[in-house]
């Protein structure tokens, strides 16, 4: 496994797909030297080479191989939405914000921003953990005691990680209340076959016969 | 065949069997199926239960699962017809029959081998003789043939032979007539036994494996044969003294404040209830205006009824507003004086204690709301009877069991609304036939048809509903008529059916009359009306007295219906 | 975008809800493949040059390297996961899985399924005292050696293990052997009564 292994990623994530879309979040970079003939990754010109000083969203695991060290090909931007701007929204109050709009993959790709050892590190791993801290109560809140109650608007605002966190917690009290029926002995359809079935039902229904 | 000793053998035959359960639809029967399956299961007997609605369903289901089946258990169907004959079993096929209904067919009662009924032998006494009804013909025949090889001989003894077979015809013929004759009389009234819950129960009792859970489904299915004019008052009387025995016993409590009650703690006591329909889940005025006996008598459909309802409330000092809000809500001090206010007044208004009081049990599960079993059974039979197109008939049964299995309270409440709208639409249909007169005397009976297009016919299309509907019908009839013999006269209801096919139901009830004995006598004169008009008149349910048949053939039906009871 | 076909299979797999396979997405494969090759080949060609000093080229041969990783991670995530979903469907569907989801696998991975089931049933049958051991069985602990169950559906005909046949039709209900109406509960056919 370990030949799988490249920097950034640890060996469990490396088939992760999670992880795969968290590296595919964008970071503003500039070219330190020119790059031939790879202009076509830069859609706003013509050129065939990339220039020094052309600015470039690029992708994490792109921006990951280039950015090595004093010698690297690009230099790097922290991030929009982990900018002090944001990063002063959050501080605020960290229950308000969209994360999922923010960015599919706050936390995790944060971490991995981390990595890389921006002058403002320091401050997005705080900011990191201050708004976990500060948003997991309402999480929890919410995916315990709140069974019968419509969520979706705040399961919404939730990354994705918060969200496996949040189906996490009401798996937890729905298995507990089955424990306390007494249902839990119940045996029942694997829910990968009801999912299969539901689906194989909608694809027979709109199919004209 | 009568069991005598239900353990030795019925339940000790069925050990390391695999048995097959056939299930009626009524909620007696699914009492009876409960304790069953209780008792299978302690035993590990292995079963299968398909709910029959019909002779028809009941042919198919065995037919469907007859297959390496030895012992099949009917509940509360089969015995009124020959099994054998119908279900053409093969010979190793045992019968064994738990029903309520009676007569029992005298071929299920005189077949040793395949039939085995579980009833009680007092109340099998009206069943002819075997010698009445059956006659060992094989000397008869073996004679015949002897008396063809003896054609040789000489004429004299030829004679004497002709005259001995003159007589024994003419003995024949006196035989067959009176077995016709006996055989008449002992169908010509159908009623009710014992139900099968408490038969079932009792089995369960001296298997001492009996739990209050039981006792409960058995005080269920008794309540569910009176209150559908199955059972005689006084037989349910009789039933719920029996009951009140193994309540006492089942129900000690020490004076030890602690035992009294906790949270999962299932108590059944015997309380003196108020007749008045699903009143603890209802407003008290609303209920009054469907309980079939105080409606009637003081005849709430009218205007003047409902002041008359209003004086009496006034009278016992309930506050409308008070009646009118949910009976939970009321305030706490008057729920208890109700009942004692009712029997104070009761007599100014012309009621009698039958019509205020049931004595009946009530459940109470831990520290939840107070149930009372006539409720159980109107929630039971509302969701059997279900009017929603979109479920299937047993899906139905299986809800109704899982509404006696009293695990999910919202069932429990679905059904008690679906109960209300049942008797909602029975009431409004009651008023509207008084007001439009159409329960109209045909002679020897009354009879009464529900129109087509009526907005509530579809719940009319169920034998309990119809029951109810027509048992109504008749009581408010009786109410305001100035004949006097409507008292004496039967009725006659006709619902829609099946309104694509074109087919109704029809039901004949007894004159209330007769009401201590309730024994019906329109199972054998539907037969005879549909045999002398060859109409076809089918059995509905396993109640003889309801039939489904062609809406067209109504009239010609009726007019043979009214040659024969005249 | 480098490697952006590559991430539409990832995309593919995240959209796909547990019990269902997405078919096997040959054309996209493909043309990943073609994209690390054309990579490959440029980066072959510049290799020659660097090594004869033109070290200009190096910076985008290092960014055409990580698109080649990148694809290549995508694709071995993408049937990876899709054998661990096959793996989980052996689990809950039994060693014969719905049409509709076979159709959907590639011949490799239909060759990857029975080799499993033959290593799985192979391990059950080594397992146990005698006769082996179904690990399928039992998920939870047992309770009762008999259950009530209710039928969903009309399932046809059923064997038990002592050769009785009996009938499962929608809404009948039965008292079985756990053990052999197991699967059946599983697979949504009978519904456990818990009283």
């Amino acid at each position: 496994m370990a030949a799988f292994s490249t920097a950034g990623e640890s060996v469990n994530s490396y088939f992760n797909i999670d992880d795969i879309l968290a590296s595919q979040e964008k970071i503003p970079c500039s070219f330190n030297v020119d790059v031939a003939a790879m202009g076509y990754l830069d859609q706003s010109t013509t050129n065939v080479d990339i220039s020094v000083g052309t600015k470039l969203e690029l992708p994490f695991w792109l921006a990951r191989y280039l950015y090595r060290g004093t010698r690297s090909i690009v230099s790097l931007e922290t991030p929009k939405s982990y900018r002090e701007g944001y990063r002063h929204i959050l501080k605020a109050d960290p229950n308000v914000v969209d994360l999922h709009r923010l960015g599919p993959f706050f936390y995790l790709f944060g971490g991995k921003l981390i990595s890389f050892q921006l002058p403002d590190a320091d401050d997005i791993a705080s900011i990191l953990l201050k708004t976990f801290q500060g948003r997991f109560r309402r999480i929890m809140d919410g995916s315990q005691n709140a069974l019968h109650t419509d969520l979706t608007g705040q399961v919404s605002m939730l990354d994705e990680q918060e969200r496996q966190l949040f189906a996490a917690g009401q798996q937890g009290l729905h298995d507990f209340q089955k424990w306390e029926n007494r249902e839990s002995e119940k045996l029942s359809t694997s829910v990968m076959i009801a999912n299969h079935r539901k689906r194989k039902r909608i694809g027979v229904s709109t199919q004209p016969s | 065949m009568l069991v005598k000793d239900f353990k030795r053998d019925f339940y000790d035959v069925l050990q390391n069997q695999r048995v097959l359960v056939l299930v009626a639809f009524d909620v007696d029967a699914l009492c009876a199926c409960k304790i069953l399956q209780y008792l299978f299961q302690c035993d590990q007997v292995l079963y299968t239960i398909v709910p029959v609605d019909g002779l028809q369903g009941l042919e198919n289901a065995f037919l469907e699962n007859a297959e390496g089946i030895k012992h099949v258990v009917l509940i509360n169907c089969g015995a009124a017809f020959d099994i054998v004959e119908i279900l053409q079993p093969e010979d190793h096929v045992r019968f064994y029959i738990c029903d309520s209904h009676r007569p029992v067919d005298v071929h299920n009662f005189y077949n040793a081998v395949q039939v085995k009924l579980l009833m009680r032998e007092d109340e099998l006494s009206t069943i002819p003789s075997y010698d009445e009804v059956f006659r060992d013909d094989v000397s008869l025949i073996s004679e015949d043939s002897g008396n063809e090889s003896e054609d040789s001989e000489t004429g004299y003894k030829r004679k004497r032979f002709d005259e001995e077979s003159v007589l024994r015809r003419q003995e024949r013929r006196r035989w067959n007539e009176n077995r016709e004759k006996v055989l008449f009389n002992y169908a010509k009234f159908t009623s009710y036994a014992t139900s099968a819950a408490l038969v079932m129960f009792e089995l369960a009792w001296k298997l001492s494996k009996d739990t209050n859970n039981l006792l409960w489904l058995a005080i269920v299915g008794v309540t569910d044969q009176f209150i559908h004019f199955k059972t005689p008052r006084e037989k349910y009387m009789e039933d719920i003294i029996a009951l009140q025995s193994h309540v006492t016993r089942h129900n000690q409590r020490g004076s030890d404040d602690e035992n009294i009650m906790s949270v999962n703690c299932l108590r059944i006591s015997f309380e003196e209830e108020l007749n008045l329909c699903l009143y603890r889940h209802w407003t008290l005025f609303e209920s009054i205006c469907h309980s079939m006996a105080i409606a009637c008598k003081l005849r709430l459909w009218s205007l003047k009824g409902q002041k008359r309802l209003h004086e009496f409330l006034a009278e016992m000092g309930l506050p409308l507003n008070q009646c009118k809000q949910q009976f939970s809500a009321m305030e706490s001090t008057m729920k208890p004086e109700v009942k004692t206010k009712m029997q104070e007044y009761m007599t100014k208004y012309g009621l009698v204690v039958q019509d205020v009081i049931l004595p009946s049990f009530s459940l109470q599960y831990g520290y939840k709301n107070l149930m009372c079993a006539t409720d159980y059974v109107l929630a039971c039979t509302a969701v059997l009877e279900s009017v929603d197109k979109s479920k299937h008939s047993t899906d139905n049964f299986l809800e109704a069991s899982d509404i006696l299995q009293r695990s999910s309270s919202e069932k429990f409440e679905a059904g008690l609304a679906s109960a209300k709208l049942q008797l909602k639409s029975v009431v409004s249909q009651v008023q509207s036939f008084l007001d439009m007169h159409q329960i109209i005397s045909a002679g020897p009976f009354l009879y009464v048809f529900v129109q087509e297009g009526t907005a509530d016919s579809r719940f009319f299309a169920h034998p309990q509903c119809l029951i109810r509907l027509a048992r109504f019908s008749l009581q408010a009839h009786c109410a305001v008529s100035r004949n006097k013999r409507a008292q004496s006269l039967p009725l006659v209801l006709g619902a829609p059916y099946n309104l694509e096919e074109g087919t109704s139901l029809v039901v004949g009830i007894p004159p209330l009359d007769t009401d201590d004995e309730r024994k019906n006598f329109f199972g054998k004169a539907f037969e005879q009306a549909s045999k002398s008009t060859s109409t076809t008149a089918k059995f509905h349910s396993f109640d003889s007295y309801i039939i489904e048949m062609k809406s067209e053939d109504k009239s010609k039906f009726f007019d043979a219906l009214i040659s024969i009871l005249q | 975008m480098l490697a952006e076909k590559a991430l539409d299979l990832i995309r593919e797999l995240h959209r796909t809800s547990s019990g269902t396979l997405s078919p096997y997405n040959e054309d996209k494969i493909r043309q990943v493949l073609e994209e690390m090759k054309t990579l490959f080949e440029q980066n072959k060609d510049k290799a020659h040059s660097v090594a004869e000093g033109q070290t200009d080229q190096l910076s985008s041969i290092q960014l055409r390297h990580a698109g080649i990783q990148r694809n290549k991670r995508c694709l071995l995530a993408y049937l990876y996961n899709r054998l661990e979903q096959i793996r989980k469907m052996r689990w809950e569907f039994g060693s014969v899985l719905p049409p509709d989801v076979k159709y959907n696998m590639c011949e490799q991975e239909v060759q990857w399924f029975n080799q499993y089931n033959r290593l799985l049933a192979n391990y059950m049958r080594s397992i146990g005292e005698s006769g082996g051991l179904d690990l399928t069985q039992d998920m939870k602990p047992p309770k009762t050696l008999y259950v009530l169950v209710r039928c969903l559906l009309d399932h046809g005909e059923f064997e038990t293990q002592d050769g009785n046949i009996i009938l499962l039709k929608k809404n009948s209900q039965h008292y079985l052997l756990r053990s052999e109406c197991e699967h059946l509960i599983r697979q949504g056919v009978l519904e456990h009564v818990v009283q």
